[in-house]
């Protein structure tokens, strides 16, 4: 696979183009889902490819791709992204000046404690049905139980026209929990994940039996409760909310691409944008994180990058189109989901610093308001307006837990919102997360609590 | 040409693989195979900043040992050796894993003429042209106004072969093309910026129809300029066709899908024959419509397609179904197995679709059936109320509760529309406001496996200031 590359890139003929980037990946990946106890389904999946991009003009980018891997099918989907280029060249007048980027000759892999691969199927089974088997034992009112195990083994090369060969080989592992308990004709739903960039030393820590009764007995204990009210409140977000209103409302406007294009964070740099309390981060560097990434999928070593420090705007996340756009260093966020795709700026571990307050400290100081708990996913537009589900909330009056509650929506815009943060948690967790802007990804996030006003779309009475 | 090479290598090698699991310890096998030639172009900020031509094909084995004990193999590689490989590890996992005592495949059935699948106008598609229907659409829509950028948008011409092999008799192929153009357009002044308005359209043909999406998308932009905070509101709504499109036919499918009322998830289990929703609403799932989008000969495990009725004036009559729901329930097959699944599923977006993962329940063209007035004069008829043309939040599963923010909505007196609204949210449960529908508009939209008009619903809650 790699040979194809190399000796299509030395043969090529790099006189009518600036840049070429080519990238090859093999995928290995076995997911299994059990359902109440029954493996529905246990898969294999072997996929590879290369994809080629090229830069011409000092104006367009091309692409192409193909799971083809000899020689003839390298060559001709290089083509392919240079004609691509040409077609988009004839239209554009900005010239783009790429920062250059030194040649480099590098392998890196994750830290990996139990190697997914090779595992005997039984034992990859036995993770999802024990997850169904935990959940089970909560009793009669837990209806269905769904548990799909995900290990991913990524090998990917990287070979540029500026003398980068990289090599990168990639271990995740994901479990995904889904619970509904049902009494009458009530249904709740009930979902936690897990994941990391390592091994299935993952469940060491995590066993997947707890994790299921954890998943059930929370989708039984929302049966019993009300539907939150509606309206703007004084709110405590937990970490595994925080991840998404992380993602979502600050992590999508302060990708340059979306940034750069008006509105939202735009034209805020050096200027405050959310409360003096909040430092915000990305780095592809961090331990387990789902999103690491050493060297990014244009050959730029990832960060740690601060967008965000005390309040104010410093850098946005970018490609290195974006960054030789806004005159800034590229920061190692570009990423393809797999060889198919063209790289696109995305998050790799976001991050909120840790702050200065206990959890109980946040609790109590609200007067009235309400704890907002677990997530169901979310969606951000580029004016920073932002709407995400929570699983679960607690309502929260004169600094005490009061009734607790069952999940809804917020929304609101982030650059408001953000405002109006009066506390930040001391203890930051690494969650796992996934993001569907225009191509798929899987995301870490280091979040602690925080709390800030926000609307809430409750079906209950206030 | 490449797909023609591509499609017969893989569906020679794939036949051999077929025959040699017919001769092992299996007791089902299934082999379903794609090929497919992409060519996408994308706009952002008025620009055309990618253009991409990928090809892909593979193919995913299902092998059910004795016992009926299920694997699933995929693979890209098209050497003999890889597709041979993946047939056996397959089966391997079949022979090692737990039984799924419901699994089962169709039998051999003769595949519904459906019409203009494929038209020879795509496959000969230039980038260069595919290029200029972008360029095309930018245009249209920043010449509206001044104000409006053409935020983000896709164009896709996709030339595709699939097919389905299975050891009870089907050996099906089909050749199909879509394309697709999607705008989105933000308008701004002074401060003000609006959020991201989609026009879209969705052919089998070759004509996009850019400069019409184009000025659409552009005029919803400028239209959403100058918009007002709106005080908390209990009363009619009407939602345009992207609304039902997505969060209201969301909580429908949600409900219809057998995999879901087998396992208890959805709220119509043990319901068929009840009256559920209002009587205003009918509802069908229909593969044959000739030239729709989601239409097809048969669905992903090579059963035939058809015409199911869901729903007849609120009643439940029918849920969807594949092969192995249909067994499990004890129903008809309604051909609705789907390796194409809509939605944000993590598994499914991670896993991939068409030969990469095994099918689901999904509907192919879900159909709500038009009513006799215009959507203006369903407008016309509201003495207060709020027309929300787009939605941005999720229903959630099972429980049908929607809350989502008004991405696109005006506030209406005396039958008009008086101005955009800004900062609400929507909260109610989709279930109930499938209960109280009162009005449906006779003008449909068609969107990428959903065909429906504006509704009417009484007494829904609105979140304001």
């Amino acid at each position: 696979m790699y040979e194809a590359l190399e000796k299509c890139l030395n043969q090529a003929d790099f006189s009518s183009t600036d840049l070429v980037q080519l990238r090859s990946q093999k995928r290995l990946m076995t997911t299994c889902t059990a359902r109440n106890g029954v493996v529905e389904e246990f898969s294999n999946i072997l996929l590879s490819g290369m994809s080629a991009r090229a830069f011409v003009d000092a104006k367009a980018w091309g692409f192409s791709s193909t799971n083809r891997l000899d020689q003839e099918s390298a060559r001709s989907t290089l083509q392919a992204a240079v004609r691509s280029a040409r077609a988009a060249s004839r239209l554009k007048v900005k010239r783009i000046a790429l920062a250059p980027l030194e040649a480099l000759d590098t392998e890196v892999s994750t830290a990996v404690g139990k190697a997914p691969h090779g595992v005997p199927t039984e034992e990859i089974a036995r993770i999802a049905l024990d997850v169904c088997k935990g959940a089970r034992e909560v009793g009669s009112r837990v209806a269905d139980v769904k548990a799909t195990y995900i290990g991913i083994e990524d090998h990917k090369h990287f070979l540029s026209s500026e003398g980068m060969r990289i090599r990168q080989t990639i271990t995740r592992i994901l479990l995904l929990v889904d619970v509904i308990a049902k009494s009458g004709g009530l249904i709740c739903p009930a979902t936690e994940n897990y994941g990391h960039a390592g091994g299935l030393e993952l469940f060491d820590k995590n066993p997947p039996y707890s994790l299921g009764k954890a998943v059930a007995q929370k989708a039984v204990k929302l049966l019993a409760l009300k539907a939150p009210p509606s309206g703007q409140f004084h709110v405590v977000v937990h970490p595994t909310l925080c991840a998404t209103l992380l993602h979502e409302a600050v992590g999508h406007p302060l990708e340059a691409d979306l940034a750069m294009s008006g509105g939202g964070f735009g034209n805020e740099r050096g200027k405050l944008v959310s409360s003096r309390l909040v430092t915000i981060y990305d780095d592809g560097h961090v331990d387990s994180g789902l999103g690491q990434l050493a060297y990014d999928d244009e050959g730029v070593k990832s960060g740690p990058t601060v967008l965000i420090e005390e309040g104010v705007l410093k850098s946005f996340m970018h490609d290195r189109t974006s960054a030789a756009l806004a005159d800034a260093p590229p920061t190692g966020n570009a990423h393809a989901w797999d060889y198919s795709v063209e790289p696109l700026i995305r998050q790799t571990n976001i991050g909120i610093e840790a702050g200065t307050y206990s959890f109980d400290e946040m609790i109590e100081g609200v007067n009235e308001g309400l704890l907002l708990d677990g997530t169901f996913g979310g969606q951000a537009n580029s004016n920073a307006d932002f709407t995400f589900g929570f699983q679960s909330a607690t309502w929260l009056k004169h600094g005490r837990r009061d009734q607790e509650l069952r999940g809804a929506n917020v929304a609101g815009n982030a650059i408001e919102v953000f405002k109006t943060i009066d506390a930040v948690g001391r203890e930051v967790v690494l969650r796992p997360g996934a993001c569907g802007k225009y191509q798929f990804a899987i995301q870490g996030r280091v979040v602690p609590a925080i709390r800030c006003r926000v609307m809430v779309g409750g079906t209950g009475g206030s | 040409m490449t797909l023609d090479r591509n499609w017969g290598q893989l569906s020679d090698v794939v036949h051999k693989a077929m025959t040699r699991l017919g001769k092992k310890d299996s007791k089902l096998a299934e082999a379903f195979l794609a090929c497919s030639q992409t060519t996408e172009i994308a706009v952002r900020n008025s620009e055309i900043i990618a253009q991409n031509r990928t090809e892909d094909s593979g193919v995913g084995f299902r092998v059910a040992a004795a016992g009926n004990r299920v694997g699933f193999a995929c693979t890209n590689e098209l050497t003999e050796k890889a597709i041979l490989e993946a047939g056996e590890r397959a089966l391997a996992i079949a022979q090692a894993t737990a039984a799924f005592p419901d699994f089962t495949l169709p039998s051999a059935t003769r595949p519904a003429s459906v019409k203009h699948l494929f038209t020879s106008e795509i496959p000969d598609m230039t980038i260069e042209q595919a290029v200029d229907v972008a360029r095309w659409a930018v245009d249209a829509a920043t010449n509206v106004d001044r104000r409006v950028t053409a935020k983000d948008g896709r164009v896709v011409f996709v030339d595709g072969r699939r097919g389905v092999i299975n050891t009870l008799g089907v050996d099906l192929e089909e050749r199909e093309t879509r394309a697709a153009l999607t705008l989105g357009c933000v308008a701004e002044q002074q401060s003000e910026l609006t959020g991201s308005c989609y026009a879209s359209t969705f052919s089998r043909g070759a004509d996009l129809k850019p400069e019409e999406i184009g000025r659409k998308a552009g005029q919803m932009a400028v239209d959403m300029l100058g918009p007002k905070s709106l005080k908390s509101f209990q009363g009619p709504v009407i939602f345009g066709p992207e609304a039902v499109s997505f969060q209201i036919c969301d909580v429908l499918i949600d409900a219809v899908k057998a995999e879901n009322v087998a396992s208890g998830r959805s709220a119509w289990t043990g319901k068929l024959g009840e009256s559920v929703v209002s009587e205003c609403l009918s509802v069908s799932d229909n593969a044959m419509l000739d030239g729709a989008f989601a239409s097809r000969g048969f669905d992903d495990e090579g059963c035939s397609s058809q015409n199911t009725c869901l729903l007849s004036k609120g009643q439940l009559e029918s849920f969807l179904h594949h092969a192995t729901t249909a067994k499990a329930l004890g129903q008809r097959n309604t051909g609705n197995a789907s390796r194409f699944s809509g939605g944000f599923d993590m598994a499914h977006l991670i896993i991939g679709e068409g030969y990469r993962t095994k099918p689901e329940v999904y509907p192919s063209n879900l159909v709500i059936q038009p009513g006799t007035k215009t959507t203006e004069a369903l407008v016309s008829e509201l003495p207060a109320g709020i027309l929300i043309e787009s939605l941005a939040g999720f229903a959630q599963r099972g429980s049908g509760v929607i809350s989502a923010q008004l991405s696109r909505a005006f506030f209406v007196r005396d039958g008009e529309i008086q101005h955009p609204i800004k900062g609400s949210m929507i909260s109610g449960t989709g279930f109930e406001w499938l209960k109280h529908v009162s009005g449906v508009s006779k003008e449909v939209t068609p969107f990428q496996n959903v065909i429906v008009p504006s509704l009417r619903v009484e007494n829904v809650k609105v979140v304001g200031i």
